[in-house]
């Protein structure tokens, strides 16, 4: 395949991951903080670390700022908006690996996301907006999984899906504070999409080291961070061929790395460093994963 | 109920639905049976899902005179065009013709020049078209085949008959909209279809890549073809995905190759990989910085001398625009006789050269009745089209053609064939084109039952160019 085709793929991929967990992320948060036991102020400043944005200083991170930059702001390329249009940029520029089903998807889903009719839909509306992209996002995957081969095309744009949903879920414990209590801790499971399969896995009274358990180590859980990178592992190796637990290039030395770490690592260890502390290593180790990958298969200035 | 049919009444020009005793063609008819039996709001409402459909599957271009580099769709027209076998075989046989005499023109002028020893083109006019490429002369491309791909734009004059009004040898497009149309057509409205058969339009891409395969270098065994693109703002990037995707090959850009030894590689996440064949939507200009524009972007270094050496196939090879040059084009009945020792299938339109004393005058006298159009001008930009003008646009042709005579060319207004066509209120006749498209492999032209109309949706309008306002219509060609 093109280096220039499987970098757009990873980047379609990845934008399409982020604009999915972003929505979730945002539609959560202004749920949940409609409750008092939540600072509402410190949650909309956690949402805007995830997505990296920084709030205007006059308008402080509130609800209706955080929806205006994070969701519609088509002029960053950190907001919603600003993924979904890069990720149809990358699509357009792989139309040709792409099958029609998974080009309409990306088209719809920029076009709604983009019409005057979806935007307008007020402050009482947004959650429905949000719901609509996240779905739409998630046929997304679905469609890749079911109409591609599962060949080189699907492998990067797997690779581009788990490692941006490993650095989405660091993302969001990053922001968590050594004492959050447990109405944080549910506000950040729901995020995750974690709340009801962590409550099916630990049927005990709620615990925040299980939780940070559950969120980064958990083997059966498709958003903890040790099931995304073992994904990505994966991906890694069927691509170049290498028996897992080798290595035929950098950026499989470092996922493997990587996936063994999180394999044999125990949650009491975890928490002894701190979920914020130890979500920022990972994440860290997840940003040289995706440095190695773009060395060894894209050698380029990214797109977008 | 109102029909759709209701109110329509044929054009003061051919009319391709109606006969001169206003009822429809025998051809049309079981679509006039059908239609008879459509209302105007559910015709309307039909309209609006197309395009919706349409937008949805990116079946856009883009507006280069748009600074935003707006995407639009082709407006699709729900009404067919009917051709029926006994137009379809003329017109298969003359495109035929021509393309091989331009072929033909092709391989002799940028080889023995035969032709302008002997007088049947003028040498100065070859000599200064700016798209005769000296880099090209002695360069025989595999198996002497120049045109792989063209499209040959047909009109009908009041009588019915069928003009080509213009070749276009170097990179045609709008295969895309044949494709497309024919496949939302069928999904959108199956009812139209019924009492008709037409030929099928798409195993286009794969005689495009029979013909492709035709011509390889000689020494390779298992070809390999890419699709070579100035990339995703090109207005016809939609069309090179779709073929692309169709015929199984990569599309790649032009920073996607190398070149190493004369032989082209694209960068592959495995390597280097070897590239046989070319079909490159990139024109000449860009398509080499080292021999041709060297601020060209899209193209790749070395890529002619690769191809000068034989070792790939580019299609069209380069140098083709001297064949489609608008003042050229008036000795194409010329070269057909000539080369081929035939006479003409598919007349022309005729044409007053202005780089000739005599037919300038006349061109000069006479603005406010003729189109006048720019030699190497496309896409319908850079036109006059005198009984529509102003005084001051006639007085600015009258300038430019004076200073720069090799550069225009006239004809006489030629009233395009009309065709009903949905507007606001019903049915209404407007004009439109035909362009078939021509496959040659080796010494075999392949013309398949695929060609675009295209339809000039302003009331009166005679420019159906997508640039200007043009549509496209589904195009039945029927077998016998």
């Amino acid at each position: 395949m093109l280096s220039r085709l499987a970098e757009s793929l990873y980047w379609a991929a990845r934008n399409v991951e982020r604009a999915e967990d972003l929505a979730r992320l945002i539609d959560v948060t202004a749920a949940r903080s409609v409750d008092r036991a939540i600072d509402a102020e410190s949650r909309w400043q956690a949402v805007y670390d995830v997505a990296g944005i920084v709030p205007h200083s006059d308008d402080g991170p509130d609800r209706g700022g955080a929806i205006e930059r994070i969701v519609f702001d088509g002029d960053s390329s950190a907001s919603i908006a600003g993924c979904i249009r890069i990720a149809r940029r990358n699509a357009i520029g792989v139309r040709a690996e792409l099958t029609t089903e998974i080009w309409e998807c990306v088209n719809t889903l920029y076009l709604f996301a983009e019409s005057q009719s979806a935007r307008a839909v007020g402050p009482d509306g947004v959650s429905s907006f949000l719901r609509a992209i996240r779905e739409s996002a998630q046929a997304f995957g679905g469609i890749c999984d079911a109409t591609l081969a599962h060949e080189d095309t699907w492998l990067f744009l797997r690779i581009g899906r788990f490692l941006e949903r490993a650095a989405m879920t660091t993302r969001v414990l990053r922001g968590l504070e050594d004492d959050a209590g447990p109405h944080v801790w549910q506000l950040v499971l729901e995020a995750c999409c974690a709340s009801e399969p962590y409550a099916r896995a630990r049927q005990q009274s709620f615990d925040p080291a299980e939780a940070l358990g559950f969120l980064v180590l958990s083997a059966s859980f498709p958003r903890s961070v040790r099931f995304c990178v073992r994904e990505v592992d994966e991906a890694l190796h069927r691509l170049s061929g290498a028996p897992s637990g080798t290595f035929a290039n950098a950026a499989e030395r470092t996922s493997g790395r990587l996936a063994s770490s999180l394999a044999f690592t125990g949650t009491a260890e975890l928490c002894a460093e701190g979920a914020a502390g130890a979500a920022a290593r990972i994440g860290r180790e997840l940003e040289e994963l995706g440095a190695a990958i773009t060395a060894a298969y894209f050698p380029r200035i990214p797109v977008g | 109920m109102r029909s759709i049919l209701d109110r329509y009444a044929p054009a003061p020009a051919f009319d391709e639905f109606a006969g001169d005793d206003g009822r429809p063609r025998p051809y049309y008819e079981a679509l006039a049976a059908t239609l008879e039996g459509i209302s105007s709001t559910d015709f309307r409402h039909r309209v609006t899902r197309i395009n919706d459909v349409l937008l949805r599957r990116g079946v856009t271009f883009t507006v280069y005179s748009d600074a935003r580099g707006t995407e639009r769709i082709l407006p699709f027209d729900l009404i067919p065009r009917i051709v029926p076998a006994s137009d379809w075989n003329g017109i298969s046989r003359g495109i035929a013709q021509r393309v091989r005499a331009l072929n033909a023109f092709l391989v002799d002028v940028y080889g023995e020049a035969r032709c302008l020893r002997d007088g049947v083109v003028p040498r100065e006019l070859v000599y200064s078209c700016p798209h005769y490429e000296r880099e090209s002369i002695g360069v025989r491309p595999p198996r002497d085949v120049y045109i792989h791909v063209s499209g040959i734009d047909l009109i009908r004059d009041a009588h019915g008959r069928f003009l080509v009004l213009e070749d276009n040898v170097r990179t045609p497009s709008g295969i895309s909209y044949v494709l497309e149309n024919r496949d939302v057509l069928k999904r959108s409205f199956p009812r139209l279809f019924e009492g008709y058969d037409p030929l099928p339009v798409d195993d286009y891409p794969r005689r495009l890549r029979d013909a492709l395969l035709a011509s390889a270098p000689a020494h390779v065994g298992d070809p390999v073809i890419a699709l070579l693109t100035p990339g995703i703002y090109n207005s016809a990037y939609f069309e090179h995905t779709l073929l692309a995707r169709r015929m199984g090959v990569e599309l790649v850009e032009g920073s996607d190759l190398f070149v190493r030894d004369n032989m082209v590689y694209a960068k592959t996440t495995r390597g280097p990989q070897r590239v046989d064949v070319i079909y490159r939507r990139v024109d000449d200009d860009f398509i080499d910085p080292l021999y041709f524009r060297a601020d060209s972007t899209l193209g790749v270094p070395g890529l002619f001398d690769a191809y000068r050496a034989g070792n790939v196939t580019l299609a069209n090879a380069v140098g083709t625009g001297v064949a489609d040059d608008k003042a050229i084009y008036m000795y194409v009945p010329a070269m057909i006789r000539y080369y081929l020792g035939e006479e003409p299938v598919l007349e022309n339109v005729p044409t007053y050269d202005c780089s000739v004393d005599e037919q300038r005058s006349h061109v000069l006298a006479n603005l406010d009745s003729l189109v006048v159009k720019r030699t190497s001008a496309s896409g319908g930009y850079g036109m006059l089209i005198g009984p529509m003008s102003t005084a001051a646009q006639r007085a600015e042709f009258a300038d430019a053609i004076r200073a720069k005579p090799r550069e225009f060319i006239a004809q006489p207004v030629v009233t395009l064939s009309a065709h009903p066509t949905v507007v606001e209120d019903g049915l209404a006749p407007r004009h439109v084109d035909l362009r078939p498209f021509a496959l040659l492999a080796g010494d075999r032209v392949d013309v398949p039952p695929a060609a675009l109309t295209r339809v000039a949706l302003v009331e009166g309008s005679l420019v159906v160019n997508s640039s200007q306002g043009g549509g496209s219509k589904d195009t039945w060609v029927l077998g016998d």
